[in-house]
């Protein structure tokens, strides 16, 4: 319900001052944001407010929860940006952001539990030899997709979450492990074993 | 060469792979099919994954969707309320079932009376200027909406499953809306009359100049005018606000007055509540229950059947029969010799002398003459748990606020920051609100609609001091983070801050206003922002 949220409802904005922010590049838009330009927040939330929706509905599984964490994102996006340096492209650095709202969320939601701790055999799994069902085929229907995605939604926390973060949010192994504060080696073995349950699963349902 | 793992090549197609060993790799699979395969299955696996992923669950999918957060957000907030609203109004009903003494009836926020001395509370206000009034008028709009906002957090279980389709809760809205609007015969003129020959079977609202009734009305009469007389009957209730209210007739219900000047010379069935400059029951009057008002002077001449308790900021003179009890407090009291008071008489004035009691009045019970010399209210223990109680009222409003509807809470105060203009803002606001009310009013579907705008009117305001506080709070202890523990900190910080400047002499008076000011200017402008695109479009 907040101001920026809402510039982004508008597809085509009817103030003709937003409108001219849409013609502007990003760089200049990000700039005009850290000098704390409110039209140029707002654009920015127009511009990304879904895809980090997204990343939130996807991490957090509630509706609720991705809103909440998204305007968290905004709100705290008038002070944060300040630290965006223009080393790694603005979009990822936003998920990367969105990301850690995220973790922080479902942190709290475990009460101080750890959500992502490290098998013991961490090391091992990734070499495990794989029983599991070969890679998903390319052509899937639209139908499809949404049980794909249902399924990713149905998948345990520790799985979905840095699948989302690398699939949906693009983030690299090495982000990913920044984030949820766990080795790579370990994160790869998680996007592993995640890829080898979604199959197993959707192999599972579709019987 | 030995085949690679699937691991090495689902790390090879996520490009995480060291640089020789996916160099190596990209030669190995020149010559192997079966690792080409895999690797062609796995990317088209990321494909999949990233595609399904891209395209949003249904609810998120179109800016429909999610840009709601502002439109559906106000939408389901507004749906919200006035499901607590609905809500409020079975408790009402089952409220009214009880039988609460008759005294106070007055104190019942369920109860019309209840609800009118708000509405007297604040015309009064804004026909004299002050923010004490305000102030006092939101302690008990403040009691209603934590009410409210705990119907509120109860359905907040239900928000959380998603379960009611924003058709369904829009509906529930109109429902609500309509509901006021059933029993209703409306008559709107220069000069509105029931004549002595007529009569009206149902609810009978009238506005005009003078609304005269010399007929019959079955159902209550609600009149809205310059002069308002009742010459005929009227079997229900009367709520009137004039600036002239006459009773000559019968009002077999209760009165509620919020007119200037209410003089009784018919019969009342009931009692009389409200708010008045002058209330007089006449030689010829006769109040079947009892009398709770406050006025500036009170003259009773005819007979009230059960107890009198009166507020008055000037005299109150006795010289007909009173069946129970008379509790004054104000400046004088007078009984003449033809006074007669069946229960005791308690009366609370500043000085002794003020109270004259002619020798020829009886008094049946006790008599109870306090005086009560003002005393500093800082040196009370009760004004101390007073503003405790209100702290912690305060306090979980706020954060209520901040669970049940946290992005626009914040957004609010946030908005609070932009000083002037949410000052200013504020300012045409709460200036502005009760004329649109009244212009709302007007029309029979924008009656509902004003008491909704009245509800949301006397939230902010209350609400007001929240904002601000919380927006203080922030400014003073700059919390990096933004969790709720920081805002509720934040709030307890400026509210204690507004709260003991705002007992400032002169100063306190005028921080509050500003502060109430701010507030509701800062909601405003968030509303409007909220609303915005949706009116754009």
């Amino acid at each position: 319900m907040d101001a920026k949220r809402n510039m982004a409802k508008e597809p085509q904005p009817s103030e003709g001052e937003t409108k001219q922010m849409e013609g502007l590049g990003l760089e200049s838009v990000i700039e005009r944001a850290q000098g704390h330009d409110a039209e140029a927040l707002g654009e920015i939330y127009r511009r990304y407010v879904r895809r980090v929706f997204g990343l939130c509905r996807y991490m957090l599984n509630s509706r609720e929860g991705a809103e909440d964490a998204t305007s968290e994102v905004f709100l705290k996006l008038q002070r944060s940006i300040e630290s965006y340096d223009g080393s790694i492209p603005f979009p990822r650095w936003l998920l990367r952001v969105a990301g850690n709202q995220c973790i922080d969320a479902l942190r709290r939601r475990q009460r101080g539990l750890k959500v992502f701790v490290e098998f013991e055999d961490g090391a091992a799994v990734i070499e495990a030899a794989s029983s599991a069902p070969s890679p998903l085929g390319a052509v899937i229907s639209t139908q499809e997709r949404a049980q794909v995605r249902d399924t990713i939604a149905r998948l345990p926390e520790n799985y979905r979450v840095p699948l989302v973060l690398r699939y949906y949010g693009e983030l690299s192994y090495d982000e990913i492990a920044q984030e949820l504060g766990l080795e790579r080696n370990y994160v790869a073995a998680l996007i592993f074993r995640a890829k080898q349950e979604l199959r197993r699963r959707l192999v599972h349902r579709s019987k | 060469m030995e085949c690679y793992s699937e691991q090495t090549c689902a790390l090879a197609v996520d490009g995480e792979l060291a640089v020789d060993e996916a160099l190596r790799l990209r030669d190995h699979l020149t010559t192997c099919r079966r690792c080409r395969e895999l690797v062609d299955a796995l990317r088209a696996e990321n494909r999949v994954l990233s595609e399904s992923l891209q395209e949003l669950p249904e609810e998120a999918a179109c800016p429909a969707g999610f840009s709601p957060p502002g439109w559906s957000w106000v939408w389901r907030d507004l749906a919200l309320m006035a499901a607590v609203l609905a809500l409020g109004s079975i408790i009402s009903v089952w409220f009214d079932e009880l039988s609460i003494p008759a005294a106070l009836e007055w104190f019942n926020p369920f109860s019309p009376s209840g609800f009118t001395n708000l509405m007297f509370n604040l015309s009064y206000y804004f026909a004299h200027g002050g923010t004490a009034m305000l102030t006092e008028y939101a302690g008990v709009v403040g009691g209603l909406f934590l009410l409210s906002l705990l119907g509120g957090s109860a359905l907040l279980l239900a928000r959380r499953r998603r379960l009611p389709k924003p058709g369904l809760r829009l509906l529930m809205v109109l429902l609500m809306l309509a509901l006021p609007s059933f029993a209703l015969e409306r008559r709107h003129g220069e000069f509105v009359t029931v004549s002595a020959s007529e009569t009206v079977d149902d609810t009978l609202l009238a506005t005009g100049n003078t609304v005269r009734v010399e007929g019959v009305v079955n159902g209550d009469l609600l009149a809205f005018g310059r002069i308002v007389e009742v010459r005929g009957t009227v079997k229900g209730d009367l709520v009137t606000f004039a600036k002239r209210t006459v009773v000559s007739g019968t009002v077999e219900g209760r009165i509620y007055n919020f007119s200037q000047s209410l003089d009784l010379d018919g019969q009342l069935g009931h009692s009389i509540y409200g708010f008045a400059q002058s209330l007089r029951v006449n030689d010829g009057g006769h109040v079947g229950d009892g009398i709770v008002v406050a006025a500036g002077e009170v003259s009773l001449e005819g007979e009230v059947k059960r107890s009198v308790d009166i507020l008055t900021s000037g005299n109150a003179d006795v010289s007909g029969s009173i069946g129970r009890d008379l509790t004054m407090a104000g400046v004088s009291l007078t009984l003449t010799n033809t006074a007669r008071v069946g229960g005791n008489l308690s009366a609370r004035v500043h000085q002794a002398k003020e109270v004259h009691i002619a020798d020829g009045a009886t008094i049946a019970g006790k008599r109870d003459i306090q005086v009560q010399v003002r005393k500093s209210r800082f040196t009370r223990p009760r004004f101390y748990f007073h503003q405790a109680v209100w702290f912690a009222a305060a306090m979980l409003v706020g954060w209520l606020g901040l669970v049940l509807f946290p992005g626009f809470f914040r957004a609010t105060t946030q908005a609070v920051g932009s000083g002037w203009l949410s000052l200013g803002l504020g300012v045409g606001v709460l200036a502005g609100v009760p004329v649109a009310m009244v212009v709302a009013a007007i029309t029979l579907i924008g009656i509902p609609i004003s008491l909704m705008l009245f509800a949301v009117y006397l939230a902010a305001i209350y609400l007001a001091k929240v904002w601000v506080g919380a927006f203080l709070g922030r400014i003073l202890l700059k919390p990096s983070r933004a969790t709720k523990g920081d805002w509720v900190l934040g709030l307890l910080v400026g509210l204690l801050i507004l709260t003991i400047v705002g007992f400032i002499p002169y100063l306190g008076g005028l921080v509050r206003l500003g502060v109430v000011c701010l507030g509701l200017g800062a909601f405003a402008g968030q509303l409007y922002r909220a609303s915005r695109p949706v009116m754009t479009a």
